[in-house]
């Protein structure tokens, strides 16, 4: 497995982990009519620090185990075409916040709704990384 | 439009051999790609670039030809 590829792998993980543990939180949060902000930065804090942490030990890790850390054509690639797959969802997420404002809903669901558009978007692009470098592109 | 199906076969598993069971490592060395994307290419899972299907022939000293051939899978047509 080349640097790149385990790369995806520990973003994955961390988005997946990170901010989809932040989103199970914050919606028990919301379903218990939490409707103000300033409670959810604390837990969202907590889901940066661990994505940025899980980042750095991962790199750390997959770059002792890679014998080069060089990007080539084909993760150039792989990594265009996962972008263009995906980046569509983040645009819809945009689009609906913006609705959202435009009907005055409240600035805790537009945030997570931002939130959840960003994390689908991520863990997408990811996994179609992953699948184009096990199964070909 | 129907995409015809199409597919790029080689012969660097061959010719790897041939030349002194050159591993895929040394030949991404000398190609500037990564094992892993040799690897993809010998295995038909990636078509690549026309420069670095160039360099990968100028590492045998073949014409590209006889590295690549392209293959139309299209029914009553030849490649």
């Amino acid at each position: 497995m080349s640097f790149e590829e385990k790369s995806v792998w520990v973003e994955f993980v961390s988005y997946f982990i990170g901010l989809g543990g932040y989103l199970i939180v914050a919606g028990r949060m919301l379903s218990n009519g939490v409707s103000a902000l300033p409670p959810y930065v604390p837990v969202f804090a907590v889901a940066v620090v661990f994505i940025v942490a899980v980042n750095i030990v991962g790199h750390i890790v997959a770059a002792a185990t890679s014998r080069s850390d060089e990007v080539d054509e084909r993760d150039r690639l792989i990594g265009w075409r996962a972008e263009s797959g995906s980046s569509w969802i983040l645009g819809f997420g945009v689009i609906g916040a913006i609705t959202a404002l435009i009907f005055s809903v409240g600035s805790v669901w537009v945030a997570h709704l931002l939130l959840i558009s960003l994390f689908v978007s991520e863990v997408t692009k990811n996994v179609l990384q992953i699948v184009y470098y096990r199964r070909g592109i | 439009m129907a995409r015809s199906r199409v597919s790029i076969r080689n012969q660097i598993r061959i010719l790897r051999f041939r030349h002194g069971e050159m591993t895929q490592q040394q030949l991404a060395d000398q190609v500037g790609v990564t094992r892993q994307t040799v690897n993809a290419i010998e295995g038909g899972k990636y078509s690549p670039s026309l420069e670095v299907a160039f360099r990968i022939a100028h590492v045998f000293g073949e014409p590209l030809e006889e590295v690549f051939q392209f293959v139309d899978a299209e029914p009553g047509r030849r490649g």
